[in-house]
Parts: structure tokens; C-alpha cells; sequence
């Protein structure tokens, strides 16, 4: 294998996917959404509420950032990925050029990866460092809470979208399939008991912070588990994924609309 | 077999839908036209060949290999889809060169080959434009820039004339004979048996899946020949064109169907094809698109199946 030629197709790849989901309308939307940490921090700020630290930040950014945004952010993007490309009918340029259907799947989910990441980091960034800067304290003062959340970030943003990209080569109408999963059981499987919570994202997710931040709201959480475990865990979902996804794209066929 | 396309009782069914119909031919070196109306399985069949979808039953090869999932295959052949959506914001030396990198090629290569196809599609003037604001012309030329950039051995074109200006037409399909005459394969598909006759003899007339006539041109033209054609031509002034049109002996009738459009019938439609450009640029009136509707090879094809 020709490891420079194919470093120059994943770079291709990974670019156009970049472009595609920055480049387009989609970005004004997952933009301002993805936004909306800082909105509601400096708002926060402005009206001088006398509660605004770190544990409001934190109280409104599991619920607000991690289950609704980071979400919604990875579902429109993830699901885009081949299914927006198949129903725009660009997808048999990538097609009969010489990469192989599974390289095209994970070279595109690199650039899922890194588009999102762009969108969903720098605005946990600020929307912290406000919170830091309103209550008068140093940028590292609550650190862990910031590691915490970007940790949540980046592996609920991989988890997602792996998930959501496996669901788009699944079925034609992935964002229906993809809301149900995103909002509705991610939502209720906290309520569920035993291990059934266990089989859903946001319980690693809650998993990391609760192990990560000192004092926070999820001190309570009710898991056994270790970052470095729960880390571990979403990564290899993650994977397991991205090459279920893989599996199916090499095996679907196009039938262009015309 | 030892074809260029070698096609064995192909069969693809779409659901209930029949695709291909134990689809048997045999496609040589040079031209090809696969001509049939819309929903004959033209567009499935080259599927097949560019490994998009695969068979049911029967073997097809490409270049004498199975074309399903066949990654090193692709860098042998070039391939022109039906549909005229491109990236948008790409411009067209971005699309084509960003398509030719994914062909392992080095960015300053791809620069040059890509320039190189645009100018051969003659878009260069247009050619640090986005895509999104070309017209449907220029994105076929654009698609066969695309198609023809990487030097490949066979260019398999889906109707790529469709909705082309005149001036676009006679470009692409001096493109095309100029990639053959160099050595290269073209297998190409149009419902309109005119556009393909000016580059090649060569033809296989395909129907309800099945390859029902193929060969030379010239007696199946003599029968399509008494079926006037009918060409639609997209203008701001159809009434003005009309009049210049009317010249021309062989017109039969005129219709409006929309403000900007027009619908000519012809009984000698290579003679009416060959003319238009002149006339359109001796009265210098605007064409934006000309199109055949199905309707007289249908006429002919209901006639060779009976």
C-alpha cells in the first residue's frame, strides 16, 4: 500500500467533508446553536445574576449543551455525511475515483470530526471563562470543570456522530430515526433502572464529568465506573460504529434519483 | 469475451421493477452510442459498469474485470453522471482537481491536468467560477473535465449532451471524438440518436432492459427517419427563432409550450442539428438549453419490438 498516496485521499476527503459541512447554509444554524453556551453565559453575566458560578454553569450545561445541542449539532452533520451526498446524487464523483467505499466512510467521519469539533469546543471555552470571569477567579481556577466538559465534548462528538453516520447508511430518513434515539431515549434511559442506562451515550458521558469534576451536580451519579473507563468505552463504540458503517456502505448499492 | 464490455443475461431488478433484462451485448473499441428512451436501462446498465450497483444474474465485466467494488478499476476509466449536480462551492478547477487528487495524484499535478481538461472542455474562461453558477452546459462540460482529466482508457458518458447550448454540444462532442481518436474507449448514452451518429457508427438501440438492435446506424436511422423529431429549445425570444427557423425546408411544425420555449419538429433532424448553430449565430438570438423529448424514438422503438 502506497501510504503518501493514501494520505492524499484521506486529506482530499477530509477536506471536502470539512468544506461541505462548514462551507454550507447547514453552518448558520449549528453555528448560532452551538453558540448558545456563551449566549447564555454573557446573559447570564449581564443581568448580574448572584448565582452564576460554576455550579449554575454546570447545572445548565448537561442538560442544555450536552443533551440537547451537542445532539442536535452531531445528528444534522453526521447524518449528512453519505445520505446527503447519495440524495444530491454528488456522491458518484468520490465513487469511481480509486478509494475504497470503507476509506471514503472513514476519512469523511475525520472530517465529520473535525468540522464539529470546531462548532462545539471554542463556545464550552468561552461560555467557561465567562462564568470565571463574572465570579472574579483566574482562568485555571476550575480547571477540572473544564477539562471535564471539553473531554464530554469531544468523545460525546465522536460517539454521535458515529452513531448517527451508522444510522444514515441504515435507513433513508436518518434525522426521524436520529431524533428518537437523541431526544427521546437519551433523554428518558437516565430514569430507567439497573443497567439498562448502560446502553446509552449521555451515561458515559455523565460518567466522565461526575469522575472528572470535583464538585458539581453529578456527584451523585449512579455509575461505577472510571473516566478512563467510560473514555475507553465510547472510543470502541466510536470505532465499532464507524466500521459497522463502513461495512454496510461497501455492500449498498446507488440508484441515483434522477 | 474480450470486448470492452462484455455483457452476459445481465439482469437488475429495482424492487418489483425490472432494470435490465437479460441484457446481452458485447461493446468494442472506439465509440459506442446506447441509445434509448428514458427508463430503457441505460443509466442501469452503466451503474453496473462504474460498480454502483451490481448484478441479479448474469456476469458483466468492464475492461475484463468485475466492476463491483473494483477500487484499481476506476483508475482506468472516466465517468460522466446523468445528473448535473456538482459541489457548489467548489469552482471548476477546485472540483476537477480536488477529483483528481482523489486519484493519488500530487496537488501540483492535479492543478495542471485539471487546467488542462478544462481548457480541452473549453471552460477555462469560467473556470475560477463556483460551480452553482454554472449553467447546465457548462456543468456537463465540467463533469466530463472531471471525467476525462486522469487519462483514463474507456469515458463512460450518461446523456452527457443533455440540456447543452449548441456551441456546448459541438464542443463536447468534438471532445469526445478526440479522446477516441487518440486510442481511448467511449461508451455513451442518449435518447437522441442524432447527437451520436455525428461521432460514430456504432450503436446498440436498448429498450425494457434488453439490447434490441445493435450495430451499424445507418438502417435504423432510414427508419427513424420517417418519424418526424421533436427538439426543445430554451430561448428568451422562441417566437424571433422561430421565424429564423422556418428557413429551413425541413421544419414541420412549431409549438410554444412555455414563454421561454420552444418545440420544433423536424423531418431531418442531423440536417436541422448541423444548421442551428449558424443560424442562432447569424440572428444572434440567445439559446440556453436544447433537449429531445423521447417521443419520435419512441415511435421507433414501438416499431423494432412490434
Amino acid at each position: 500500500m502506497d501510504w503518501t498516496e493514501s494520505f492524499r485521499k484521506a486529506w482530499v476527503v477530509t477536506g471536502l467533508t470539512f468544506r461541505y459541512l462548514l462551507g454550507t447554509r447547514r453552518v448558520i444554524a449549528t453555528a448560532l446553536l452551538a453558540a448558545v453556551p456563551i449566549i447564555l453565559t454573557l446573559s447570564l453575566a449581564a443581568a448580574r445574576v448572584e448565582r452564576f458560578n460554576i455550579l449554575l454553569f454546570q447545572d445548565l450545561m448537561i442538560p442544555l449543551f450536552l443533551q440537547v445541542v451537542l445532539i442536535f449539532i452531531t445528528l444534522v452533520n453526521a447524518t449528512a455525511l453519505i445520505r446527503e451526498e447519495i440524495d444530491d446524487n454528488t456522491l458518484p464523483f468520490l465513487l469511481t475515483r480509486p478509494i475504497s467505499k470503507p476509506a471514503l466512510v472513514a476519512y469523511k467521519y475525520v472530517g465529520y470530526l473535525i468540522a464539529v469539533l470546531v462548532l462545539v469546543l471554542p463556545p464550552v471555552v468561552v461560555a467557561y471563562g465567562v462564568t470565571e470571569a463574572y465570579g472574579g477567579l483566574g482562568f485555571m481556577e476550575d480547571a477540572d470543570v473544564l477539562w471535564g466538559f471539553l473531554a464530554a465534548t469531544i468523545l460525546g462528538t465522536a460517539a454521535y456522530g458515529a452513531l448517527f453516520l451508522f444510522i444514515s447508511v441504515l435507513v433513508r430518513r436518518p434525522l426521524a430515526v436520529g431524533l428518537l434515539i437523541g431526544f427521546v431515549w437519551e433523554s428518558v434511559v437516565d430514569s430507567i433502572p439497573g443497567d439498562v442506562p448502560k446502553l446509552s451515550v449521555i451515561h458515559y458521558l455523565k460518567t466522565i464529568l461526575k469522575d472528572v469534576v470535583a464538585i458539581g451536580p453529578l456527584g451523585g451519579y449512579p455509575s461505577d465506573l472510571s473516566a478512563g473507563a467510560a473514555a475507553g468505552i465510547l472510543i470502541a463504540f466510536s470505532i465499532a460504529m464507524v466500521i459497522l458503517s463502513a461495512f454496510v456502505f461497501q455492500q449498498m448499492e446507488f440508484r441515483q434519483k434522477a | 469475451m474480450n470486448g470492452v464490455v462484455e455483457a452476459a443475461a445481465v439482469s437488475k431488478w429495482y424492487g418489483e421493477v425490472l432494470g435490465l433484462n437479460a441484457f446481452t451485448a458485447s461493446f468494442g473499441k472506439g465509440i459506442t452510442g446506447l441509445v434509448g428512451p428514458n427508463g430503457a436501462g441505460k443509466s442501469t446498465l452503466f451503474k453496473l459498469l462504474i460498480g454502483q450497483l451490481h448484478s441479479d444474474q448474469g456476469k458483466i465485466t468492464l475492461l475484463g474485470e468485475d466492476p463491483w467494488n473494483n477500487v484499481s478499476l476506476k483508475r482506468r476509466l472516466g465517468y460522466c453522471p446523468e445528473q448535473n449536480q456538482l459541489y457548489g462551492w467548489l469552482t471548476g478547477q477546485q472540483f476537477v482537481e480536488t477529483l483528481l487528487r482523489l486519484d493519488g495524484m500530487p496537488p501540483a499535478k492535479a492543478r495542471q491536468e485539471a487546467t488542462a481538461a478544462l481548457k480541452v472542455v473549453g471552460l477555462s474562461g469560467a473556470a475560477q467560477r463556483p460551480t452553482r453558477g454554472y449553467s447546465r452546459g457548462m456543468r456537463q462540460r465540467a463533469k466530463l473535465a472531471q471525467a476525462l482529466a486522469h487519462h483514463p482508457e474507456i469515458l463512460i458518458l450518461d446523456e452527457p449532451l443533455s440540456g447543452a447550448d449548441p456551441a456546448g454540444r459541438v464542443h463536447i462532442l468534438r471532445t469526445i471524438s478526440d479522446f477516441a481518436r487518440d486510442g481511448g474507449h467511449v461508451l455513451m448514452s442518449t435518447h437522441v440518436l442524432y447527437e451520436i451518429e455525428r461521432i460514430t457508427n456504432n450503436i446498440v438501440l436498448i429498450h425494457n432492459g434488453k439490447a434490441i438492435a445493435a450495430g451499424d446506424i445507418h438502417a435504423i436511422r432510414a427508419l427513424i427517419d420517417e418519424h418526424p423529431h421533436a427538439v426543445r429549445i430554451e430561448t428568451s425570444k422562441p417566437r424571433q427563432l422561430a421565424q429564423a427557423l422556418a428557413r429551413m425546408e425541413h421544419v414541420v411544425s412549431f409549438e410554444f409550450p412555455a414563454t421561454d420555449t420552444l418545440l420544433v419538429r423536424t423531418r431531418k433532424p442531423d440536417a436541422f442539428y448541423r444548421e442551428l448553430p449558424q443560424i442562432v449565430s447569424d440572428t444572434k438570438l440567445e439559446v440556453q438549453g436544447l433537449e429531445s423529448p423521447d417521443d419520435s424514438l419512441d415511435a421507433v422503438f414501438r416499431y423494432l419490438v412490434g
